[in-house]
């Protein structure tokens, strides 16, 4: 375990008194009872006190199917665009992927516990960047990325980690005042707006569903008043249908997704994913068309390697495969959550079901689109589409997850 | 809860209800929204996995079809009248154009090649999201071949290519342009035999289906899918029609036409008389095959070009319909006197006539009202019932159908098929209502009359020589064809058409005696312009008023003016029709004008179609010689030679050696024709004058051409019947070398001569 206590000591002043017991620090069940050094060594793959091996090893497969698909989907997308080089996004997906391991497993080994300290800068900084993307140039008419030499990335993936962050931090230190409408609700409730607020102005509507639908679950598990929660998701579900079916926003939106062929009339392009990414979910059938012998990735469905991706996996593996992936996705989810109910302290329970909460509801907006089961918002299938640093950002955050599961103790398993 | 130390910030343990709260959150998240997912993905990927596969498919797969070649069309010697050619269409790719030089340059050096508009075509390389622009479609070999060069200079292979394609091409332009018909752009027959036959000629076509891609390129390799159906050539049609038999009935028919002035043209049909097979079917003026859509007669073309906007469209529309039409099939016109045949075969099948039986004639009768005029004014007197269709009498024929009766005069008009098509394989055979004739009820006494001689209904030409041939063949009304076999792309035989007859309408008794009466007409009596030498033809003329044409008071309605027969009479073989309508020659007589143009057509036809001649022994005395090669003999010797060959000599010169002869050696002239024998080289050279033959009777055209030392060689009736001259005698017209020429003693001159009565 990573010892970095003299730093954060001298931030603990800011933490007024949010617990009135001290509590010893239980060092995961081995460690306090185990005196071997060894063992308490930063050894990987160690049973003891390690990691959560489940947790790992779906999340390997998972990383492996994904990078599989990956190649398969972007292999023909690659081979027209890149000069005949089937393996371009492979490439540098695999480099990244590779980098974002050893990233996670070196996360995994630093105490969690000092991310208190940084989850008010991290969220800073985050406001910091969605208010400066806003001014960057766009992109066919949207400020989502910032980019340096050498990275790109969006700020609107550093501010859902630093909202998950924050809103762990807050509810672990103000778990027994959750409850309350000034300090379990509305303070919530504000950074969620002003993040969502932000992710919207660029205008990123997926990345915003995503935030609240992150927040409300950490609210809700953290113990926010369900009568408050309610009131909000009911206040929105009215927002949104005074928005689209009264001020007529996004109408072009709801019409390719309920009329696919009709739109595809008058909205091209919109239309056309949806209707390609049906072709090619529908032609998998039961056993799909075999690995590698998607038709639909041929220029057909546009940049398969991203956010159709699904799409892709559906049409090689059929019905067999994509429900393959979702339980991988589940068990992923399920192992997450176990990971959060059984850590030892709140922090590290609210960053395991955030974090994995994250992934969930990513999979299951992603899965909606492709399949037009909601309107198409644009969103990525977590390690399965092309992206190098969100792609790292993310195996990071899983490193995070499986830095709280060292502390698990066995006992509650 | 919270504790700074060694270890940071440490919190409390979870507390049950976020536990709980977990829970729920993971049963809604995997238990509710993933197995709603999963649920969704059986809906779309088994439920209705084929339908959208379909629809998947159908975008993936291009299915591009191959060009059958279509069958040729031949005639009955196989002489090709359509064939379809290979051509190209050439098809550019914008896309691929590196730069704008090059643009300009396409579009400089290739619409001057391939003779496109340059602007137009500059236009089209500036389509750079296009990858498909079709520059010009349908080039020949020579051009492709022309193109594929420019193209490998430029180095633009990536940006043209050339698709196979078929083009029809119609050999003979015009010649029978109205029954083979054409084909449109896409090789789909629009008119004629070409529409009538278009599923045997066109094929079936093929297909390549390829796996596509998004942009609609092939797939790579891969994944490359293709799968060739082969297209299935069409077969080809054998007609009926001799071209050879086709292009006399066309020459004589487009020259009686232009020289009689049939404003609404003319029409021959020449036909099998036993098995309905057409052998000819001419229409006056056709039009280019090859341009079907431009106007053949230049003047109509001029009169169009002069106009402007919506009246020149239609007027261009109106102009092409009439070009197009098929006369021989889909005009009607009253058939006139020629009817008076199936008026004569239906009174002696009835048996309420025979050769025998005399009717008087007083040059008109009173029927419902009306007075009938016969054209003889004053009348036939009395005449035997052959003579009454020599004479076209109508008094007589009036007679002769009151007779016969209406309930029966119907049921003959039925039998000969005059109520209904013919059934000809042809697609614009016009079809008959009972608006064109009278049926029994409807035939009172004045209809019954007119009928009889043919005036007040209206027929087809198609259906008239049908009729004629029933009544020569003993009496069987076939079913006329033009397709006599279906072969396909190897040569092997698909088809043969057998000949159909659809009823027996007289005895072949009837019909044997009506084919004497009409040879006789033609041997000598009203028909005799239709003589032709060696065969007996039979046949009527006829000469119809348009009675329902709309004219001014005081001005005389245009006629029809037809001949129709057959040959030889003894064993009809060969019929024929023509129809001039409208004409404006100073006589307008069927007998006049259109059979002429049927003896000339017979004249040539018969001895091409191996119809043996029978000459009678006056024939065989007028017959012409050959004059013999008598050059570089002793003048005593060539004499004896001219002398046995029934010709005349004239000596020139006082040489003992023929040094020259006119008419050369080999030329044929008339029986007792002179040949003039040149015995000096610088011999003052003898001039003749060519008389005028103009309106000299054949007798007085002889002395003429004697005393002129001029041979002459009549041409058209060359009459060596005599029939006891109750009509005229025929008198000279046109003449090969015009009067007053200086020509050399001997030349042969050539003077058509006609029968001028005025015989209906």
């Amino acid at each position: 375990m990573a010892s970095r206590a003299s730093s954060s000591a001298g931030n603990a002043g800011r933490i007024k008194n949010v617990g009135r017991t001290a509590v010893p620090v239980r060092l995961g069940g081995r460690a306090s009872a185990a005196a071997d050094k060894t063992k308490k060594k930063h050894r990987l793959f160690a049973l003891a006190n390690g990691f959560d091996m489940p947790f790992l090893i779906i999340l390997m497969i998972i990383l492996a199917v994904g990078l599989i698909s990956l190649f398969s989907a972007s292999y023909a997308y690659s081979f027209y665009w890149n000069d005949g080089d089937s393996f371009y996004f492979i490439k540098k997906q695999l480099i990244f992927a590779l980098l974002g391991v050893a990233a996670m497993l070196l996360v995994s080994t630093i105490d969690y516990h000092i991310l208190h300290h940084f989850a008010i800068p991290i969220m800073f900084v985050s406001y910091v960047l969605l208010a400066v993307v806003l001014f960057l140039p766009d992109k066919s008419g949207v400020h989502r990325w910032i980019r340096l030499p050498g990275l790109q990335f969006q700020p609107s993936e550093i501010a859902k980690f630093g909202m998950i962050l924050l809103f762990a931090h807050l509810i672990s230190l103000n778990h027994r005042r959750m409850n309350t409408l000034t300090r379990g609700f509305l303070p919530f409730i504000l950074i969620l707006g002003m993040t969502c607020g932000l992710v919207f102005l660029e205008p990123h509507l997926s990345g915003t569903i995503l935030l609240l639908s992150i927040g409300m679950i950490m609210m809700y598990v953290g113990g926010t008043r369900v009568l408050y929660l309610l009131l909000t998701v009911g206040g929105g579900v009215a927002a949104v249908i005074y928005m689209v079916f009264i001020k007529g926003y996004e109408q072009d939106r709801i019409n390719v997704w309920l009329h696919p062929f009709e739109a595809y009339k008058t909205n091209r392009d919109e239309a056309w994913q949806t209707i390609q990414s049906l072709y090619a979910i529908g032609s998998g059938g039961f056993m799909g068309q075999g690995l590698g012998k998607s038709r639909q990735k041929h220029l057909f469905l546009p940049e398969p390697q991203n956010d159709f991706i699904f799409s892709v996996i559906c049409e090689e593996l059929g019905f067999v495969g994509a429900v393959l992936v979702i339980v991988l996705f589940a068990l992923l989810i399920w192992r997450g959550f176990t990971i959060g109910m059984k850590s030892p302290d709140k922090f590290g329970s609210m960053l395991a079901i955030g974090l994995t909460a994250q992934v969930g509801v990513q999979v299951l907006l992603n899965i909606a689109v492709v399949t037009n089961t909601i309107p198409n918002t644009g969103i990525s299938l977590p390690f399965f589409s092309y992206g190098g640093t969100s792609l790292v950002m993310l195996l990071m955050q899983m490193g995070v997850v499986l830095s709280v599961s060292r502390n698990v103790s066995d006992e509650k398993t | 809860m919270a504790k700074t130390g060694k270890k940071g910030i440490v919190t409390k343990a979870p507390t049950r209800q976020m536990w709980r709260r977990s829970v729920v959150v993971l049963v809604v998240l995997i238990g509710f929204c993933f197995s709603a997912l999963t649920g969704r993905l059986a809906v779309l990927q088994i439920a209705q996995g084929d339908e959208w596969q379909q629809k998947a498919v159908s975008q993936q797969l291009s299915d591009s079809t191959i060009s059958p070649k279509r069958g040729s069309i031949y005639d009955t010697n196989l002489t090709p009248l359509a064939q379809s050619a290979t051509v190209w269409t050439v098809i550019m790719s914008p896309k691929d154009i590196p730069d704008d030089d090059t643009r300009q340059k396409i579009a400089d050096e290739l619409s001057l090649m391939l003779e496109v508009d340059h602007d137009k075509l500059l236009e089209k390389t500036r389509k750079v999201s296009s990858q498909y622009e079709v520059v010009k479609s349908k080039i020949e070999l020579a051009l492709r071949d022309a193109l594929s060069e420019w193209v490998q200079e430029n180095e633009l292979t990536g940006v043209f290519r050339v698709i196979e394609d078929y083009k029809r091409y119609y050999p003979n332009a015009t010649m029978l342009s109205p029954v083979l018909g054409f084909t449109g752009t896409d090789n789909y027959g629009l008119y004629g035999l070409e529409a009538y036959y278009e599923e045997t000629l066109a094929g079936k076509p093929g297909r390549i289906v390829t796996a596509k891609n998004g942009w609609g390129d092939d797939m790579p390799t891969a994944l490359k899918f293709e799968k060739t159906v082969d297209a299935e050539d069409g077969n080809s049609l054998v007609l009926t029609i001799d071209s050879v038999v086709q292009r006399y009935a066309e020459k004589y028919l487009a020259n009686a036409v232009k020289e009689v002035g049939a404003t609404n043209r003319g029409a021959a049909i020449v036909m099998d008389v036993n098995t309905g097979a057409i052998l000819a079917m001419a229409t006056e003026g056709g039009f280019d095959l090859n341009n079907p859509m431009t106007i053949a007669n230049p003047d109509t073309a001029a009169a169009i070009a002069a106009l402007s906007g919506d009246e020149q469209s239609e007027a261009l529309r109106k102009a092409r319909q009439a070009q197009w039409v098929n006369k021989p099939i889909s005009d009607f016109y009253e058939p006139g006197s020629v009817f008076k045949v199936f008026t004569a075969a239906m009174a002696l099948e009835e048996g309420v006539v025979d050769e025998s039986t005399q009717f008087n004639c007083n040059g008109f009768l009173m029927r419902g009202g009306a007075r009938m005029n016969c054209h003889k004014k004053g009348g036939h007197g009395l005449q035997p019932f052959p003579l009454c269709i020599s004479n076209s009498c109508n008094p007589a024929f009036i007679q002769i159908g009151e007779r016969v009766g209406a309930e029966s005069f119907f049921k003959y008009f039925t039998g000969f098929g005059f109520t209904e098509k013919t059934g000809i394989d042809m697609l614009s055979e016009s079809k008959v209502t009972d608006v064109l004739y009278h049926d029994a009820g409807e035939l009172g006494e004045s209809q019954l009359a007119a009928s009889s001689f043919g005036q007040t209904f209206k027929v087809t030409p198609i259906q008239m020589i049908t009729a004629m041939c029933a009544a020569a063949n003993g009496g069987r009304l076939m079913q006329p064809y033009v397709v006599r076999q279906v072969i396909d792309a190897q040569g092997d035989v698909v088809k043969n058409v057998e000949p159909v007859i659809k009823r027996q309408v007289i005895s072949s008794d009837t019909s044997a005696r009506i084919s004497r009466i009409l040879a006789d007409a033609v041997n000598g009596g009203g028909s005799k312009n239709a003589y032709v030498a060696g065969y007996r033809m039979a046949g009527k003329t006829g000469t119809s008023d348009k009675t329902d044409q709309q004219v001014a008071e005081g001005v005389k309605k245009d006629v029809v003016a037809s001949f129709s027969g057959f040959a030889p009479a003894d064993n009809p073989q060969v019929a024929i029709l023509v129809l001039l309508d409208e004409p404006h020659a100073p006589i307008n007589f069927g007998g006049t004008i259109s059979a002429p143009v049927a003896q000339k057509i017979m004249a040539d036809a018969l001895p091409y179609l191996g119809i043996e001649p029978v000459y009678t022994e006056q024939e065989l005395a007028n017959m012409n010689r050959t004059t013999p090669d008598v050059k570089d003999k002793e003048v005593s010797a060539a004499q004896n030679i001219i002398d046995n060959s029934s010709l005349k000599y004239k000596v020139v010169g006082s040489g003992s050696t023929v040094l020259r002869q006119v008419p050369e050696a080999g030329t044929s002239i008339p029986k007792n024709g002179m040949v003039v024998l040149y015995t000096e080289e610088n011999g003052a050279e003898q001039k003749a004058i060519v008389p005028d033959f103009q309106g000299k009777t054949l007798s007085q055209a002889n002395q003429a051409a004697a005393a002129a030392d001029i041979n002459l060689q009549i041409a058209g009736v060359i009459s060596g019947a005599d029939n006891g001259g109750t009509q005229g005698e025929a008198k000279g017209g046109r003449q090969s070398v015009e009067a007053g020429t200086e020509v050399k003693p001997g030349t042969v001159v050539e003077v058509e001569f006609i029968y001028e009565d005025n015989i209906a």
